[in-house]
């Protein structure tokens, strides 16, 4: 399974034409198109007139035909791929210029015997006009494109952002911590002093940059402080199978990596069973790749999901994953019915030699 | 209710949540702690054994959580009063608020509880439909209760077969007997519609459980279900549907497994 993927709507590159913005846009763009046209080959101001007028016409009936047709043909549009949506509205809207083009030809062939068109034959009409909207039609769907993924791009930046912000620290979590302080505080002081240190490392670090990468070595010792906390509040029913000797402690990794992977995997798998159960945690060394394997046991599904998804954090870790180690850097994620799996891997990077490769 | 007698039950899966609860109520010497639970399934036992006047309920829970034990117990006779308790992030408080639910917040302050001790009752209908309306139409319940003698008879849902309606009463039959509940089939099929299907006026089938998909023989259909012999007959009605659904149901086994 990858990773979950933008939301399915909204994906459409083409603006809804079924609201009055983005056709006012479409109509003024049509008139500059025409006023081009008609400057291409003016010779005298009363006979440019009379050819924009004429030419305006003719330019924002296709350009509304092609708006009604885009806004009726949106539902069908969202169940394309984009490729196909490209081609089907390109070669829709090239039929509808050739449909008008053709009534355009015989309405003033019938009104008129002056040939307003010119000399003109009625194929020459047909294959300038299609010609000239191959080119318009297609560069206007490809700045609809562009334009497009650009607004996505900088939408899901910032919401990435904010996202960063909020999924470090679970509300949930902060204040059942908080909680077993106040109870450890009565009863076992001690205890609660630690949970207060190790809380606040917890902090510490997610208050660093997101860019930030730490040694191995110190995510796992936040691992640690985290497991600590959870293992006050959960207690037996929390048991962890750490085996992570295999990997360097120097090896460098976005801060924040492997936390939230083991978050997900108590928050998700543990805390809903009412017995609990193992979590292993993996660490493997293959070369110059390194692996980290997240085991949980998980309840059946079909239970209702009143734990909000696992995507939040995985897509974080994942895509910074991705920003700090390239191509060999990911997360890849499995459901195996009553197991869930997180698999991080990445290339073994130090601090003093920024290329291990060599 | 204030009296300092008041016997009071702690449902918290965390125990040290417990632990500082009961020290909080021991200081405030305004009842006593007659036992405590680690999830809702054990709290409605522990309420059944102890017969508390109030239960202190943690909302998130494994197993059962509180709201649905909640609404467990209000089927005992008499229910004892709850006042529910959650971390931030839990659930919508605003569910609360609309409810007129009492609820104490994590970590509790002592002179909340004892307000909420002092001003603690029995949770009613109303305020129960307004819980569930409002936490959200995706919860259904894990379990299905019916008082039977002094006690609560639950029957986990992931075990039953099909309900069947009569007359006056919905008869559950799962794989461990049979309940009857005072429910009736329109709201249970609101709740549990994902998994269960309705074959008749009077039947609701476990989706899961169906075998196969029959003749009868006198020119209906009837429904096989795994676990039992009976066969449930398929209305008239309702039979194209049912097809449908079936049909449905084994492409999406056969296709890719859904996503996590």
């Amino acid at each position: 399974m990858r990773l979950p993927a933008a939301r399915a709507t909204d994906r459409l590159f083409i603006p809804n034409f079924c609201t009055v913005r983005p056709v006012f846009v479409l109509v003024l763009m049509a008139e500059l198109l025409a006023i081009v046209l008609t400057l291409s080959t003016a010779t005298d101001v009363n006979a440019s007139f009379y050819d924009l007028a004429l030419k305006s016409l003719f330019i924002q009936w296709v350009t509304l035909c092609c708006a009604a047709v885009l806004c009726a043909s949106r539902t069908f549009y969202s169940r394309l791929s984009e490729a196909r949506v490209a081609m089907v509205a390109y070669l829709s809207m090239l039929g509808i210029t050739w449909l008008l083009s053709e009534l355009a030809w015989w309405t003033l062939d019938y009104l008129s015997n002056s040939m307003p068109l010119g000399a003109a034959s009625r194929g020459g009409v047909l294959a300038r006009n299609l010609a000239i909207a191959s080119i318009v039609i297609g560069i206007a769907l490809r700045y609809m494109y562009v334009h497009h993924h650009w607004e996505r791009r900088i939408e899901s930046e910032s919401e990435a952002r904010l996202q960063a912000l909020q999924a470090r620290i679970r509300p949930h979590f902060f204040f059942n911590c908080m909680n077993t302080i106040a109870s450890l505080t009565r009863s076992h002081p001690m205890q609660a002093e630690k949970a207060v240190e190790d809380l606040a490392d917890l902090f510490r670090a997610s208050l660093l940059p997101v860019r930030e990468r730490v040694t191995l070595g110190g995510e796992l010792e936040l691992c640690r402080q985290y497991l600590r906390i959870e293992a006050l509040r959960l207690q037996d029913r929390l048991a962890i199978d750490w085996q992570m000797d295999e990997l360097p402690a120097d090896a460098l990794v976005p801060v924040l990596s492997i936390q939230p992977l083991i978050e997900n995997a108590i928050y998700h798998g543990i805390e809903p069973l009412p017995q609990g159960g193992v979590t292993r945690i993996r660490g493997q060394r293959d070369g110059y790749l390194l692996t980290v394997v997240i085991e949980n046991p998980k309840p059946a599904d079909g239970r209702r999901s009143s734990r909000a998804s696992h995507g939040f954090a995985q897509e974080n870790v994942g895509q910074r994953m991705q920003a700090f180690h390239g191509e060999s850097g990911g997360l890849a994620v499995e459901d195996l019915g009553d197991q869930y799996r997180a698999t991080l891997s990445f290339a073994y990077e130090r601090a003093d030699d920024a290329d291990p490769h060599r | 209710m204030n009296a300092p007698t008041m016997r009071i039950l702690i449902v918290d899966d965390e125990p040290l949540a417990r632990e500082r609860l009961a020290s909080l109520i021991r200081e405030l010497a305004v009842g006593e702690v007659v036992g405590e639970a680690g999830n809702g399934i054990e709290a409605l036992t522990a309420v059944a054994a102890h017969g508390p006047d109030l239960v202190l309920l943690d909302i998130r829970m494994p197993g059962m959580d509180g709201l649905e034990a909640a609404q467990h117990l209000a089927h005992y006779e008499p229910p004892p009063a709850v006042i529910f308790t959650t971390a931030f992030g839990d659930y919508a408080l605003e569910a609360f608020e609309a409810s007129a639910v009492d609820y104490l917040l994590k970590p509790i302050r002592k002179e909340r509880l004892l307000q909420g001790l002092q001003r603690a009752r029995v949770l009613s209908r109303g305020a129960l439909d307004i819980l569930k309306e409002r936490t959200g139409p995706t919860r259904a319940r894990t379990h299905l209760s019916a008082p039977v003698g002094g006690s609560l008879r639950l029957v986990p849902v992931d075990e039953v077969l099909y309900f069947q309606a009569d007359q006056k009463y919905v008869t559950v039959v799962w794989t461990g007997g049979e309940l009857v509940i005072e429910e009736p089939l329109k709201t249970l099929e609101a709740e549990f519609g994902e998994r269960f299907l309705r074959i008749h006026r009077n039947a609701l089938v476990s989706l899961s459980r169906v075998e196969v998909l029959a003749r009868d023989g006198v020119g209906g259909l009837a429904v096989k279900l795994r676990g039992t012999e009976k066969r449930l007959p398929v209305s008239r009605r309702l039979s194209g549907q049912v097809r449908k659904c079936l049909k449905s149901m084994r492409k999406a086994e056969e296709g890719l497994p859904a996503d996590a």
